[in-house]
């Protein structure tokens, strides 16, 4: 099995990811689909890591993976409280901010 | 007297602190701007003691000169590095030459009286204070303009004098119209400055400096593609300060502003800015032919619109202000036949600012006689009850017309036979259209005269805008002195100039020599003749069909029956324009037709088609987070392609 | 263990020029003290400290990185394992970000306009109850926002410095999740603010996918995520030019989001309204820094040999932008949301002058950037001075008639406002002058020519704002003007004279600027 084919499912899974940004209204599931494209991009990292064969892209994947994490701490945070005024998690209901 | 630049002629002497002409009016407009209340006593006295020590010390700079041998008149001095980036210098200098000498001296000599003219005009206005920190403000800008010793000085000066007149025209903020009056200038202008500013960058970009003296020597080296843009942007940027074809209608409206201002800015200095730049930048337009004949056809064009439009106002300030459009489009005509023209029009020029203003505070002194009326049909034989504005006025309008003896003739008379000595259909068609233009004036010039101190006292019966009864009074000395002095320029500056060719030779240093035609269409004493027998026809028909009408046998009769006399008036007005001014009201009012719905279409029109779109836009913008999501990927996958596209095509 | 250890020496520890990162150490330092602060300190004595902490630490920073500027070597130092390059541009960004940080700190900890300050107490607290109607109107501000404050700064100075794409990467989010908090912080109008911070975040979120995906293309491609060595494998190789052009392309894509250059704007205007103003300066000012310094370094040095290949789309996108920013700008009623617009329209006369790709492209745009992040932090401390009863009187109409109550800020608006529209004797005349002359050599003269004709149409909104301001009549029920506090005078001060003088001398600012170019 060739690398290429890992690079193909990283691709479908970012894009998996991004049409899921564009069709979920839950934030949090929004979130999830967010984190999921940076996860195709690990997977794209370890690959070409393999195919380049250096260690560098594996490294690279776990820096993404802390601030991966990090960011699910902010986000996490601004979407409770969003959720606590509103009892909706629906990024469609703030729409106060437009034109 | 610190830096002196090496090259050319080092300014040494008195020309060292030339400086001071423009710290002087700066420094009033800082003090009056910045002190507030505080200077509304004495604000106004140092308004114009600005201006007039300015005045004094340029008079004193210009005797200087006089003395001095023709090749070392042109003197830099340079001030300081202003931008210096690797290849980009842009320093800041002063360039006293004849041109710039002959320009501060009209700027600051006009400016201190009208100033003057001010204190009296503007007695009444609570914020007098403010009106001269602007008019101090104008004058350094124009004085910035005309002695900037590069492009990029010049365009300093050229929008600070924009921003000054749109102060300066939307001062009555509570009139609409005002309002109106200086967003549209200020947007008309902003066209003609974008072609200035692309012509500068034009000039960087292919000479690497936009220095005068610089560019000048290195502009013979261009393609000559290049050379024409660079003349027309130019040209677009005069068009638009000095309300050219085809972006002359700001300038009538502009007259919303107090008449002084109008006087100053709109028909003595600012408005001329568009000549001197292109007299200014001679060495470029010597070098296309092509670039000189649109001048000149725009130059024509103007004229003309200016004239026929002139004659169908009933407003005077709007009369003068097209009467303003006109003779500058004499002065475009002049300089775009090049070395045969470019003193012509700066001569034109200065006669035209002693007239014109003296024209303009004439009005002035009528409307604030009556109320700050300004239709002509409420007017009437005033000349016994303002006998000084009567009589200054009238020779203002001896000398626009171009009466044998007084300056219009000289300056006038001289630019057609220019005209006329151009080879082919140019020489016909250019004096053609200038001779005919000469005519017209003196029709609309001689119908405004008539109209306002002549014939039967319409105001009688009438009330003004505010209720009160009209009682027509002869203005203050404050205001009247200046007119003599201007009406004393309007009669003696034209032989003063053009006796022995004094004007000419002093400007020799930066224009070149001014060439004589060696062959003209017409003779020249057969062009003389000819613009005298047009000014008296245009002056007879004004008075067949404007200053006759029925008059009454004797004078108790007619103080009798004043409403009768007065309707008999209206009546032959009525006849008058059946008669005659139909047509030309037909002409007239397809161009205003033209005028405000071509070109003010164009500029509304553009304007309203961005507020639509940018309404309709906006809505683009709903507030649900998914569709900037989608837009952003959208907007990737088009950058993504577009580069994929770019690389494998 | 021994053999643990043994190995951890046989690891070389990079060497650290420290005197020359020693500004970004200081900055990254203190915002863990501040961190300390928060935890240890009492309530009522935080603010004061934070305060004195942060600002004593931008002043020794800027010390700090003048000392090292005066003998830096021209050639620039790579450090941390060639991670960071501290060259001149980046000097320059760097002290340009620490100036425009202490303006907008100083909007931040001002509690005189806003009693208390623009920040809420406690921002778990439920918008629309008792409890948030009760800390309203109680003095005391979360002061959190300080060490949010300086993180973001960190994270900016080393996004402007980073030398590889994960240095970049991890900067970004450095820089970015605190921005995300800090957007929800606003003591009135919390629901705006908390959509703001949501909007904010799943979009930033969003936009750091595509730049991390983009780097792993580019990794693919040259087998580095060092800018050096990416630039070494685009200009001769045969791998595939399909990873090259679309790695690029979602890298650049991620970065133009941070700068909000059009189509990728759509958070800003909403961002921008949202957040408290304190925070929008900042945000706008130095995001903008950070932004357009890591968009100059990534263009110079990973991709200028191909640039006559993407060249051509990023004068689309700059047009685009251009367009976007100046349309829009028209029609809009909000004062923030204006600036917001004319913010998108300013990013793409700074993306002309980027992709000039020489040396004075690079210092026009630095110098832009300056200009540009002092007028916008002033603007902003002006819009938080117009409030009413209800906080900040944002919408244009409210603005009617201001130069009749208060003559000295709407001038000193006025000045700010002419500066944005690049009107000459302001900073941001030369800026655009700069800038487009570098455009013009470089032979974009069409692009110039439109970057022209959009700054004509801008213009129009700024003036329309002046004339609202002088030429109507102030509404009966009309918004009042603070008198500011020590700390927003010095701020709008700092703004408005800046402005001015880089628009009469701006060569010593120039000079800096054009001082020394990129190393890799």
């Amino acid at each position: 099995m060739t690398p290429s084919y890992y690079l193909l499912l990283s691709a479908v899974l970012f894009s998996l990811g991004a049409v899921g940004v564009l069709v979920r209204r839950n934030a949090v599931v929004v979130f999830m689909c967010v984190e999921l494209m940076l996860n195709a991009v690990n997977l794209s990292l370890v690959t070409f890591a393999r195919i380049n064969g250096s260690l560098d892209g594996q490294v690279m994947a776990f820096f993404v993976m802390v601030v991966a994490a990090a960011e699910v701490v902010v986000g996490l945070a601004i979407i409770m409280s969003i959720f606590r005024t509103r009892r909706s998690a629906s990024v469609d209901d703030s729409n106060l901010l437009k034109y | 007297m610190t830096n002196l630049a090496a090259d050319a002629q080092g300014a040494t002497g008195l020309a060292g602190s030339a400086w001071l002409l423009l710290a002087l009016p700066t420094l009033g407009a800082i003090v009056l701007l910045v002190g507030g209340r505080r200077t509304n006593k004495w604000g106004h006295i140092l308004g114009s003691a600005t201006v007039l020590g300015t005045f004094v010390y340029g008079l004193a700079l210009f005797f200087s000169t006089t003395g001095l041998d023709a090749y070392k008149r042109t003197q830099e001095l340079h001030l300081f590095a202003w931008i210096p980036v690797n290849a980009l210098k842009v320093d800041f200098g002063l360039r006293l030459d004849p041109l710039s000498l002959t320009f501060v001296l009209l700027i600051t000599g006009v400016g201190a009286l009208i100033h003057i003219y001010s204190v009296g005009y503007m007695s009444h206005d609570r914020d007098r204070r403010r009106f001269f920190a602007y008019l101090n403000l104008f004058v350094a800008a124009m004085l910035l303009l005309v002695l900037g010793n590069g492009f990029v000085t010049l365009y300093f000066g050229w929008e600070g004098v924009g921003l000054a007149s749109y102060l300066l025209i939307g001062w009555y903020q509570d009139r609409p119209s005002a309002a109106t009056a200086a967003k549209k200038a200020f947007l008309m202008n902003r066209v003609g400055d974008l072609g200035l500013a692309v012509a500068i960058f034009l000039m960087f970009a292919n000479l690497g400096t936009t220095q005068y003296s610089e560019v000048f020597a290195k502009i013979g080296t261009l393609p000559s593609g290049t050379i024409l843009a660079i003349t027309l942007l130019l040209l677009l940027g005069a068009c638009g300060k000095s309300g050219q074809f085809p972006l002359q209608s700001w300038l009538p409206d502009a007259m919303e502003g107090p008449t002084p201002v109008s006087a100053l800015i709109h028909a003595a200095t600012m408005v001329t800015a568009g000549v001197y730049l292109i007299a200014r930048s001679n060495p470029i337009y010597d070098l296309t032919g092509d670039g000189r004949l649109i001048v000149t056809i725009i130059g024509t064009v103007t004229l003309l619109i200016g004239c026929i439009v002139g004659c169908a106002y009933d407003d005077i300030k709007k009369v003068l202000a097209y009467s303003t459009v006109s003779q500058i489009g004499y002065m475009i005509l002049a300089v775009g036949l090049g070395p045969f023209g470019y003193a012509l029009g700066i001569m034109h020029l200065l006669t035209h600012g002693f007239f014109k203003a003296g024209l303009f505070l004439g009005a002035g002194s009528v409307m604030h006689g009556m109320n700050d009326e300004v239709d002509m049909r409420k007017f009437g034989g005033l000349w016994r009850l303002m006998p000084i504005t009567f009589v200054t006025f009238g020779l203002g309008y001896l000398a626009l017309i171009g009466f044998p003896g007084l300056s219009g003739y000289f300056s006038k008379d001289a630019i057609i036979e220019a005209a006329f000595g151009q080879e082919g259909w140019r020489g016909w068609a250019f004096g053609g259209a200038a001779l005919l233009g000469a005519g017209l004036t003196a029709f609309y010039m001689t119908r405004l005269v008539l109209m306002t101190f002549f014939g039967e006292k319409r105001w009688k019966d009438l009330k003004s805008a505010d209720g009160k009864d009209f009682h027509p009074h002869e203005s203050p000395k404050s205001m009247t002195i200046p007119m003599i002095i201007l009406a004393i320029g309007s009669v003696g500056a034209g032989a003063f100039l053009s006796v022995g060719n004094r004007l000419v030779d002093w400007l020799e240093p930066s224009l070149g020599g001014l060439k004589e035609s060696e062959h003209f269409v017409i003779p020249k004493g057969t062009v003389t003749i000819l613009t005298i027998v047009l000014m008296l026809l245009g002056v007879g028909a004004a008075w067949l069909f404007v200053g006759r009408k029925p008059v009454p046998v004797t004078r108790p009769a007619r103080v009798s029956f004043p409403v009768r006399a007065a309707r008999a008036d209206l009546y032959g007005n009525a006849l008058n324009e059946a008669l005659f001014a139909r047509p030309g009201t037909w002409l007239t009012r397809a161009l205003v037709f033209v005028d405000n719905k071509g070109v003010d279409g164009v500029v509304n029109g553009l304007a309203a088609m961005l507020g639509g779109t940018s309404g309709r836009l906006r809505r683009a913008q709903t507030g649900f987070v998914r569709s900037y999501a989608l837009s952003m990927l959208g907007g990737s996958i088009l950058v993504v392609a577009a580069l994929l596209a770019v690389r494998f095509s | 263990m021994s053999g643990f250890f043994s190995q951890a020496q046989q690891l070389q520890a990079p060497d650290v020029a420290y005197q020359a990162v020693l500004p970004m150490l200081l900055v990254l330092g203190a915002a863990c003290v501040s961190v300390l602060f928060e935890a240890f300190l009492p309530r009522e004595r935080r603010w004061g400290w934070q305060v004195a902490l942060t600002v004593v630490t931008l002043a020794g920073a800027a010390i700090s990185l003048i000392v090292y500027g005066n003998d830096a070597p021209k050639a620039g130092v790579k450090t941390f394992s060639d991670v960071l390059t501290i060259d001149r541009p980046t000097l320059f960004l760097w002290g340009t970000l620490l100036l425009l940080a202490f303006g907008a700190v100083l909007l931040i900890a001002d509690r005189s306009v806003e009693p208390g300050g623009a920040f809420v107490a406690q921002a778990a607290i439920r918008p629309g109850t008792l409890q948030d109607r009760v800390q309203a109107a109680k003095v005391g501000m979360q002061t959190e926002v300080f060490p949010l404050t300086l993180f973001a700064l960190g994270g900016m100075m080393v996004f402007c410095a980073a030398n590889d794409l994960l240095t970049m990467f991890v900067a970004l989010e450095v820089l970015s999740l605190p921005l995300y908090l800090m957007a929800g912080l606003a003591r009135r109008r919390r629901l705006l603010s908390q959509e703001a911070a949501v909007k904010y975040f799943l979009l930033g979120a969003f936009a750091s996918a595509f730049f991390l995906y983009g780097i792993a293309l580019l990794y693919g491609y040259a087998g580095s995520v060092k800018l050096a060595d990416i630039a070494t494998a685009a200009a001769g190789t045969n791998r595939s030019d399909t990873l090259l052009f679309a790695g690029m392309g979602l890298l650049v894509v991620g970065l133009l989001f941070k700068a909000s250059v059009g189509p990728f704007h759509t958070w800003t205007p909403d961002v921008y309204q949202g957040s408290p103003t304190p925070v929008t300066a900042f945000m706008a000012a130095c995001t903008k820094v950070a932004a357009f310094g890591g968009i100059l370094r990534v263009l110079m040095g990973a991709f200028a040999s191909t640039n006559w290949e993407w060249r051509g789309v990023l004068w689309g996108v700059a047009i685009a932008s251009m367009a976007i920013g100046a349309v829009l700008g028209l029609t809009q009623t909000d004062v923030k949301r204006m600036i917001a617009y004319s913010s998108v329209a300013h990013a793409g006369f700074l993306l002309v002058g980027s992709i000039a790709l020489t040396s004075k492209g690079v210092s026009g745009t630095l110098f832009y950037l300056l200009a540009y992040g002092l007028t916008t932090v002033a603007t902003f401390g002006i819009v938080s001075l117009v409030r009413d009863a209800d906080g900040e009187a944002s919408h244009l109409s409210q603005w009617a008639g201001l130069a009749k109550r208060s003559p000295i800020v709407a001038g000193v608006f006025t000045f700010l406002l002419l500066a944005l529209a690049g009107i000459p004797l302001t900073s941001g005349f030369v800026g655009k002058f700069v800038v487009f002359s570098a455009a013009l050599q470089s032979g974009m003269a069409p692009l110039v020519v439109v970057a022209l004709v959009f700054s004509a149409v801008a213009a129009f909104f700024y003036l329309r704002v002046i004339v609202l301001m002088y030429f109507s009549e102030p509404a009966a029920d009309g918004p009042t003007v603070t008198v500011p506090g020590a700390f927003t005078t010095m701020a709008i001060t700092i703004g408005a004279l800046a402005t001015l003088v880089l628009g009469v001398f701006p060569s010593f600012a120039l000079d800096w600027a054009g001082a020394g170019g990129f190393t890799f």
